[in-house]
């Protein structure tokens, strides 16, 4: 994969409330900001409440770090955190 | 009160909840997927007010909630109705102003189906939102309206969407109002830490250039007193941004005036010589920094309630997430008394913050000298909402702004025909007048239906249209002048055929007569201003 000089993959956790139309509204902020969601995996925790999100993007880290306080910032975002692949 | 355990329906318990949350105004337009709740509306305690046009009504909305600092509440059926609206979310979005808007829906089963007057509202309003929700079931109403106010004022404040099926407005349910709101995962309450507030004092005491940049959320924030108790104590001079208009008296000797590419010199030299900003509830956007990413050594720390608002545009040396108000508070008490008497003496020899002007041609009024006659006609006093283009930026440099909620303008969006509706709102909401709306020729054919309102509810309003005959700022900004063929209806007879008071004036000798009637006429009131085309900001 092509990336320039300060771009990474980086992966991001999110755990969400298992609720319809958070995956769009996730998926919708970063790909809104023109950035391209490289693997998304979406699957259920064992509180049934909750689903745990994958995503990987590729992006600096200021981006990433942007990313992750705008979805901090939802309504139905849990927890975020993100590690450099 | 003690919440009724009684059954009924859906669009029943929606109103109920309204009023539990304390909503006394409805901004709206019906349709046949919303109708239930307008039965329910009819006898409840609830004010509606039909707008023609749901962008009005979400601009009405959104003007009522910047004079008032309440939440505005619009209700717009499905479809059109809910598409119409979507400017008007942006705008309010961009702005940080609380709403709540409620919109019909096809029924739950039909939703997906293309059925008529469907839309995917929360497809279409997740953008321009800071959050929507889709009830599936009557049960959930009190709850969501609850979540609802409480997400639109919480944080920094936004436009949240409630999508309600036709059959659920229908379907029984004994669901009460919650005495609390409990969401799970959102939680924007914050405050800084002992060692931030010590660092910020540390460094608003050791800076020898230090500036306070204010913007809008010193207003959410309701912070404009605080502000001005910390300037005072360190002489520390103030800009602010277009929405941090009103949140700092541009008539105090440390006012700087606006930041941005049609701000002040004092601003521009301001921060661009500071040694030390303190940026509260700002966002540092691109109309001011153009383009800079990172700041050239001056020390910057950024105060807002949104913690996605540090480091968005620029890079700052500290972030604080917290309240303003409470942020000054603390600080306020460590912040050494000090007088930088050679830094105010650079920005002082570039005032003033009102910009002199030279009459372009003989007998034809200047649409800077407008501005000034609404000042003289108000003595300052007054609500002032704009429209957007030029005569936005000549009212926001020249007006002599000295209150929060006075100074009303779509500024993130920067969205005509906002001008209008906003006043409107802003006189619903009870703003203590006058109240003055400056738009554009441009701008007040978007949203001229809302006039009607203003008859019919009396408002007194003066509208002021300065009709230069042209898309102003456009002209301005285009290196070869072309917007196809424009022209104006004739602004004197549309308002008479809404049913306003109405004159015209051309003449510069005869301006400050006629605005002065105009705004004081205690009624609405429309004034076209026939100014110099070629006039620039
Ligand atoms: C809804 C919308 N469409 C287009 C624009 C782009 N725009 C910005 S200012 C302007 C001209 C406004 O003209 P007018 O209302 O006559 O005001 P003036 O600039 O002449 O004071 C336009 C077209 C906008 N801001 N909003």
């Amino acid at each position: 994969m092509k990336t320039t000089k300060s771009e990474s993959i980086y992966r991001l956790n999110c755990f969400v409330e298992n609720k319809p139309g958070v995956l769009a509204r996730i998926v919708g902020l970063i790909s809104g900001r023109g950035y391209n969601i490289q693997t998304l995996n979406v699957g259920p925790t064992e509180d049934g409440t909750v689903s745990r999100m994958r995503i990987d993007v590729l992006a600096t880290d200021r981006v990433v770090n942007q990313i992750i306080l705008q979805l901090r910032n939802q309504v139905n975002v849990i927890e975020v955190t993100s590690r450099r692949q | 009160m003690k919440p009724s355990k009684a059954v009924r329906n859906g669009a029943r318990a929606l109103v109920e909840s309204l009023e539990r949350a304390g909503v006394d105004t409805v901004f709206g337009y019906p349709g046949g997927n919303v109708l239930d709740v307008f039965d329910c509306l009819r006898d409840s305690r609830l004010r509606f007010i039909l707008n023609r046009h749901e962008q009005g009504a979400v601009h009405c909305a959104d003007g009522y909630s910047r004079a008032t600092g309440r939440p505005g509440v619009v209700l717009v059926t499905s479809g059109p109705g809910l598409t119409n609206t979507i400017t008007g979310l942006g705008c309010a979005n961009m702005d940080g102003v609380p709403l709540v808007v409620i919109c019909g829906q096809v029924e739950l089963n039909r939703i997906g189906t293309d059925a008529f007057q469907e839309a995917d509202t929360t497809g279409l309003t997740r953008a321009v939102s800071k959050h929507n929700f889709l009830i599936k079931n009557a049960d959930e109403i009190p709850e969501t309206v609850a979540q609802a106010f409480y997400i639109a004022t919480h944080g920094k404040p936004g436009p949240v969407v409630i999508d309600l099926p036709c059959d659920v407005q229908r379907a029984a349910t004994s669901a009460t109002y919650p005495e609390r709101i409990s969401l799970r995962a959102y939680h924007p309450e914050c405050a800084a830490s002992a060692r931030d507030v010590a660092t910020l004092a540390k460094w608003l005491n050791a800076a020898k250039r230090p500036v306070i940049y204010a913007g809008g959320g010193v207003i959410a924030a309701d912070a404009a007193r605080d502000l001005t108790a910390m300037a005072e104590k360190a002489n520390i001079p103030v800009v602010t941004t277009l929405m941090g208009i009103g949140s700092f008296d541009t008539a105090h000797p440390l006012a700087m005036g606006m930041a941005g590419i049609y701000g002040t010199a004092a601003a521009k030299t301001a921060l661009e010589k500071a040694d030390f900003i303190l940026a509260l509830g700002v966002r540092f956007n691109d109309r001011v920094t153009e383009g800079a990413k990172t700041s050239r050594g001056v020390k910057i720390v950024q105060v807002d309630c949104d913690p996605s608002a540090i480091d968005k545009n620029v890079v700052v040396t500290m972030g604080i997430v917290a309240d303003i108000k409470d942020l000054l508070t603390v600080v306020a008490s460590r912040v050494k008394t000090a007088s930088h008497p050679d830094w105010l003496s650079v920005l002082e020899a570039l005032k003033p913050i009102k910009p002199k002007y030279v009459p372009l041609h003989r007998g034809v009024i200047m649409p800077q000298s407008v501005i000034d006659a609404v000042a003289e006609a108000t003595r300052g006093r007054c609500v002032l909402v704009t429209d957007v283009g030029q005569h936005q930026m000549f009212a926001a440099r020249r007006f002599p702004h000295s209150r929060p909620r006075r100074f009303i303008t779509s500024g993130g969006m920067g969205a005509m025909g906002f001008g209008i509706p906003a006043a409107i709102g802003a006189a619903i909401g009870g703003a203590e007048g006058p109240i003055v709306a400056i738009v554009g020729d441009g701008g007040a054919q978007m949203t001229a239906e809302e006039l009607l309102l203003a008859a019919r509810e009396r408002l007194p309003i003066a509208f002021i249209v300065m009709n230069n005959g042209t898309l102003g700022m456009i002209r301005q900004m285009q290196k070869r002048y072309f917007i196809g063929d424009y022209s104006n209806p004739d602004f004197v007879l549309l308002a008479k055929a809404y049913g306003l008071a109405s004159a015209r004036v051309s003449d510069p000798e005869k301006l400050g007569a006629a605005v002065a009637k105009a705004v004081r006429a205690k009624k609405p009131y429309l004034l076209e201003v026939v100014v110099d085309g070629e006039a620039t900001v």
